[in-house]
């Protein structure tokens, strides 16, 4: 339990604040790319395809979970001569996306700023 | 492509896995989209091979997806059993009360001390009593955290904000006092009034008065003398002034050593054994003759064995409180439920 006589390391310390920092950037990137109706699997092929793998274990859930809080619709159809459930963007979860997205782009001006001074040091 | 027979069994295997930890409410929507998801997944897969996959590939799929409770977790609301918000107050609650409910303990079991006759039975009669503390912090450790998780529940049901919904920066505690260790100028008069205080005690054989008080004339009225016990005890309480003094003139030279804390924690012991010796002894005084009052010597013989005896309970209970402070520093942070 003694973490100062068995500090992290580099690896670890890494691994630990990229999950903090990708965490609120997934949510952002699902809702953003299920402004196109999507169901599970295709949806993180397409965020794979764009860069952004997520786990089956974490997207998944996270699906009915922004469902739960009605960001997303959506609706059991078949496809491919099987049933699947489709997920959309939701007109309140466009609305929270649009806020999102201001958000996230107010973080990352300040961030360059920050970045910008500190590199004029 | 669809599947073969042993795919769709291990993935039907797997999903029965998962759904034996899930609530009955979700179960089956969630296994129906988990395995539109998964055969999908298996389809592709398949479809890139351009053959059936085999048991090993569907099952390294699977193994990758995750294992079933763990999947399964992730569809559960997160619950704790005492979360971020309320943890710091629950373990403030027992840091704080821990003392107070060690000391409670070890006076309520510390009567059985007050019977012992010889060093074994008090040594037993320590160990008892310390024994019977273990139960005791279980039992305030169990209904503290029940309070605490009962109080998380509610404050999980109701999004209310936990403890301290307003507090006034203005109202928190003054500054406290930077230690820097006892000036030379104090330490001079400490070492002054121990020699003060050495003198005082080198002076009690020939003027027992000075410890004894109005008891010397009654002890004349008793034609009672102080036991040998006393001579044994005298020269151990000289020889430990003598080493404390010696520790006083060292600290002089040098200030505040490490080795201060444990010397301090070793007198105390020693004091405690002390008082352990004289709480083991019935008899403080004797006759000096055969005018002696015997009725009232043994009353007064017993009375000072109760007082030392007591005594001797608030010792060990003031070592026990030394020894708390003396315990490592606790890592709160890593003790998340």
């Amino acid at each position: 339990m003694d973490t100062a006589s068995n500090p992290p390391s580099e690896p670890q310390i890494f691994d630990s604040l990229r999950l903090e920092l990708r965490r609120g950037c997934l949510i952002v990137a699902v809702l953003a790319q299920l402004r196109v109706e999507h169901y599970g699997y295709t949806l993180r092929k397409a965020l794979a395809d764009q860069g952004l793998a997520i786990e089956e274990s974490t997207l998944y859930p996270l699906l009915r979970r922004l469902e739960t809080q009605q960001l997303l619709t959506s609706q059991w159809r078949e496809e491919d001569k099987r049933n699947k459930r489709f997920y959309k963007l939701s007109p309140q979860g466009e609305s929270i996306l649009t806020q999102l997205l201001a958000e996230w782009n107010s973080i990352n001006d300040s961030v360059n700023n920050i970045l910008q001074h500190s590199d004029q040091r | 492509m669809t599947a073969n027979q042993p795919t769709s069994d291990l993935l039907a295997r797997y999903l029965q896995a998962i759904g034996d930890h899930l609530p009955a409410a979700t179960r089956d929507d969630v296994l129906a989209e988990l395995r539109a998801n998964l055969q999908a997944q298996l389809d592709d897969r398949a479809e890139e091979l351009n053959r059936p996959l085999t048991d090993a590939e569907v099952a390294a799929i699977l193994k990758d997806h995750g294992r079933p409770i763990v999947v399964a977790a992730r569809y559960l609301p997160q619950q704790y059993l005492i979360g971020p918000a309320i943890f710091p107050y629950y373990l403030m609650t027992l840091r704080k009360a821990t003392p107070f409910v060690l000391i409670i303990g070890f006076l309520a079991e510390s009567s059985r001390l007050l019977n012992v006759h010889n060093l074994s039975e008090l040594i037993a009669g320590i160990f008892v009593s310390l024994g019977q503390l273990i139960p005791d912090l279980l039992f305030f450790a169990f209904w503290v955290t029940l309070a605490f998780a009962i109080a998380e529940y509610a404050y999980s049901q109701n999004h209310a904000k936990p403890f301290g919904l307003s507090w006034n920066p203005t109202k928190l505690p003054a500054l406290k006092p930077q230690f820097k260790g006892k000036s030379r100028a104090s330490r001079i008069a400490d070492l002054i009034f121990h020699c003060l205080w050495m003198v005082y005690v080198l002076e009690i054989p020939t003027h027992p008065y000075l410890i004894l008080g109005p008891g010397e004339l009654y002890l004349h009225m008793l034609n009672a003398r102080p036991a040998p016990i006393w001579h044994l005890f005298y020269a151990a309480v000289v020889f430990m002034l003598f080493f404390q003094l010696v520790t006083k003139i060292t600290a002089l030279v040098v200030p505040a050593g490490i080795w201060q804390t444990p010397l301090n924690f070793a007198t105390k012991i020693l004091g405690v054994l002390f008082n352990a010796w004289v709480a083991l002894t019935n008899v403080y005084f004797v006759p000096a003759g055969p005018a002696t009052n015997l009725e009232s010597l043994a009353a007064v013989n017993y009375w000072m064995n109760i007082g030392f005896r007591i005594f001797l309970v608030f010792s060990i209970l003031d070592l026990i409180v030394e020894a708390w402070k003396l315990r490592p520093s606790f890592q709160a942070k890593r003790l998340v439920f």
